[in-house]
């Protein structure tokens, strides 16, 4: 995973470590980069089907091993603990605002 | 191959939704980022690969995945919509609700 180039987002809302999985294509993953951006949340990001298929196919491996769960797009990791699988306005707003530090 | 161009993907989009009596999103900005993945897709992988699923563009793979995809009937009877929010039902559509990502249907591989 040390290879990939995450494209940082350096809003000034400090909700803890956020990666976001996504593809280029996605509409919904689209939607979640922008509420991250809208809401000034600092992120990283990378669009994984614009990746080398064989380190798009290694990402997934460890994803789903490391969440033990499968991979959906977007794909968004909290503190490397906590992953939210897909875009819902409602939960962006509780599991990401709601964890807004002071910084 | 001849590459598609946004309005070739807009009229395939606009062909299917007639055939199955669905609507497409008229969310103009959701419905433009569909079918800029729709397109990016089919020039990248020769088929209309879901634009939210991963595919490795493989099509003996992809069979389930090429839009309309074989889980879109079902889910817009459960959800309203299909998988990607391409297309909706009519209920769904009056009600003017907010799209959200639905769960995948598709079986891990």
């Amino acid at each position: 995973m040390d290879k990939i180039c995450f494209t940082e987002e350096k809003g000034g809302n400090n909700c803890g470590d956020i990666t976001v999985y996504a593809l280029s294509t996605c509409a919904f993953c689209k939607k979640a980069l922008k509420f991250l951006r809208e809401n000034s949340v600092y992120f990283k990001y990378v669009y994984v089907d614009d990746l080398d298929p064989e380190l798009k196919l290694q990402i997934k491996d460890e994803l789903r091993s490391k969440f033990d769960r499968e991979v959906g797009f977007p794909f968004l990791i909290i503190d490397d603990e906590k992953t939210i699988v897909g875009f819902t306005e409602s939960e962006y707003k509780e599991e990401i605002l709601g964890r807004q530090k002071n910084s | 191959m001849k590459e598609k161009t946004y309005e070739d993907v807009k009229y395939f989009s606009e062909m299917v939704a007639g055939k199955q009596l669905w609507i497409l999103n008229k969310d103009e900005e959701h419905l433009e980022m569909i079918i800029r993945g729709l397109q990016k897709n089919y020039n990248r992988y020769g088929y209309f690969a879901c634009p939210c699923r991963d595919s490795d563009g493989v099509k003996s793979e992809d069979m389930d995945i090429i839009c309309p995809c074989k889980y879109s009937r079902p889910d817009i009877e459960e959800y309203g919509h299909c998988y990607c929010g391409l297309y909706l039902d009519r209920e769904f559509y009056n009600k003017k609700k907010e799209l959200s990502s639905i769960p995948e249907r598709r079986k891990p591989a």
